[in-house]
């Protein structure tokens, strides 16, 4: 008895579920490291393509990177913008000349100040000398005759006063005449510097505006002969370009002509079908791939021609092989009939 | 060319677009492997288990404790008895069925039948499913190997159709191909690794069982001389 229990408890196997979760879980950090681990496969085939053709093609890519050179050209135009700023200085050098007014109406204003200083002087005297009068009017009533006596005396020493102040009067006239003729002159001297300084202005903004005139006739030609150096460019680029596209299509003409002697044309065929294959190459002329991309409606047409492109391996290539990129993917549509 | 050179070369994508029987290949490797790992996880329990309880019992046994008393202890806690105990007790139970006084020969020849009977199913017990991981460690390489060449012929055989051939054109058939190795590989390494460790440990309790039922007729022979 006892033995066939213990038989019977042989097989209780301890923690298989637990064995279970472990197995999953090993599985699971298993893939996660294959899906996360093998990502990296996605980039080497990108650098593989790039490498390819990147040191080939450099050949042709000189002559059309002489269209970046034009970019660096492009900054010629921005000392042709200085044109623009040039021409701003044309309405400024009229600016002085306006300017120039107005130092002469400062000439006038000058004077002005200098005739009131002289004007004043005059006047002032005359206030005093009224004044005075009046004070010996009036001690008059308290002694008449000496008042008479004093009058006549007064009025003689104001006679003498009077002549001597009209003779000072005059003095100062005749000085401020001189004064005023000695101020005229020295504003008229004043006035032909200023003249002079404005002819001198005159002459040196002349200078300036031929000077600018003859800078901006100089940028003018540089432009002019930048532009005409870079069209000549334009014209060699597109008189290269003419030559690249005469040899492409020359070249997809001799393809087309070496494809069209290959055909075995089968007999018979109603119409004029068009077959047209899109044709893979490797560099050095042969067929990477052929694929019918439009079927004439007739396979043993379609068949021939696929036949005779591949019988026309190699394809004849320009030698430059920087215009191979031109015919790495080419389109043949070939007519049944002429 | 273009198109097949920047393909997706993810792991899922080359597994979804390989074909219909490496895809198969791959499903069967993968049912192999999570079976052999979890066997590898059921028997590293086991094992352990089992040498654990041996070392409990043999130290107990050679402290000399009474044997009556450990018979009984181990019969009521059969649940959590370890091989070497049930060796023990079937050797034992035996060995007290005789009446006293039979014939000592035939006594000790039916206790030692015993105990080689349960020992021989104990080692069943232990040694079951290694047999499984040897398998998976041996065939698992081939079945993997069985789905790459299979790809790898079915990436050529699409180079026919095309005539300038490309490394571009054969390396996606290959990659996915190759997958089916790897799995299989995958497999088959722990699935040999642990045979052999577990081989080894079960050869260890077997010398040490066999070596204890030794002991334990001398001692029940001495007990019957007595």
């Amino acid at each position: 008895m006892s033995v066939s229990v213990l038989r019977n408890s042989s097989p209780s196997e301890p923690r298989i579920l637990l064995a279970g979760v472990l197995a999953l879980l090993v599985h699971l950090i298993f893939v996660a490291i294959m899906i996360f681990g093998l990502d990296w496969k996605d980039h080497p085939p990108e650098g593989m393509v790039v490498d390819i053709w990147t040191e080939l093609p450099k050949p042709i890519q000189e002559p059309v990177k002489t269209q970046p050179p034009p970019k660096q050209l492009k900054p010629v135009p921005e000392p042709v913008k200085p044109k623009p700023e040039s021409e701003p200085l044309k309405p400024e050098p009229p600016k002085p000349e306006p300017a120039k007014p107005e130092p002469v109406k400062s000439e006038p204003v000058k004077p002005a100040p200098q005739k009131a200083l002289v004007e004043s002087p005059i006047k002032k005297p005359d206030i005093a000398l009224k004044q005075k009068p009046e004070p010996l009017k009036e001690t008059k009533p308290d002694l008449e005759e000496q008042k008479k006596k004093e009058q006549e005396k007064t009025k003689e020493q104001e006679r003498l006063k009077e002549l001597e102040k009209q003779k000072e009067l005059e003095k100062k006239k005749e000085l401020e005449k001189q004064k005023e003729l000695e101020n005229k002159k020295e504003l008229d001297k004043q006035k032909e510097l200023e003249k002079q300084k404005e002819l001198e202005k005159q002459k040196e903004l002349q200078k300036q505006k031929e000077k600018e005139l003859a800078a901006q006739q100089q940028r003018e030609r540089e432009a002019k002969a930048q532009r005409e150096a870079e069209a000549q460019r334009a014209a060699q680029q597109a008189a290269a370009r003419n030559q690249v596209t005469n040899e492409i299509s020359k070249y997809k003409a001799l393809i087309l002509a070496k494809i069209k002697s290959r055909i075995v044309m089968p007999p018979d065929l109603p119409g004029n079908p068009v077959a047209e294959f899109n044709v893979t190459l490797l560099p050095g002329g042969d067929i990477l791939d052929v694929r019918l991309s439009k079927s004439s409606g007739h396979a043993v047409f379609d068949n021939a021609v696929e036949r005779a492109i591949f019988l026309s391996k190699p394809l004849p290539l320009p030698s430059d092989p920087a215009l191979f990129n031109e015919f790495r993917n080419l389109n043949i549509t070939v007519h049944y009939r002429e | 060319m273009s198109t097949t050179v920047t393909q997706d070369m993810s792991f899922l994508h080359l597994i979804s677009s390989a074909s219909l029987l490496v895809q198969l290949v791959m499903l069967i490797l993968v049912l192999i492997s999570l079976s052999s790992w979890w066997f590898i996880f059921r028997k590293l329990f086991v094992i352990r288990y089992e040498i654990k309880k041996t070392d409990e019992f043999e130290d107990i046994f050679w402290r000399g404790v009474d044997l009556n008393a450990l018979h009984q202890r181990i019969i009521s806690s059969r649940y959590e008895s370890g091989s070497l105990e049930r060796i023990f007790a079937a050797g034992f139970g035996e060995f007290n069925k005789h009446p006293v006084g039979s014939d000592l020969d035939a006594v000790m020849e039916s206790t030692r039948r015993a105990m080689r009977a349960t020992y021989q199913r104990e080692m069943d017990y232990l040694e079951s499913h290694l047999s499984f991981l040897a398998t998976v460690g041996s065939v698992s390489p081939y079945i993997g190997l069985l789905g790459t060449v299979w790809g790898i012929m079915n990436s050529f055989r699409s180079l026919s159709s095309v005539t300038q051939a490309t490394i571009a054109h054969v390396a996606p058939g290959i990659a996915e191909a190759l997958i089916a190795t790897a799995m299989g590989l995958f497999a088959a390494i722990p699935a040999v690794v642990a045979y052999n460790r577990y081989a080894s440990r079960t050869d260890q309790l077997a010398t040490r069982f066999e070596s204890f039922m030794e002991e334990l007729s001398n001692v029940l022979q001495r007990r019957a001389a007595e």
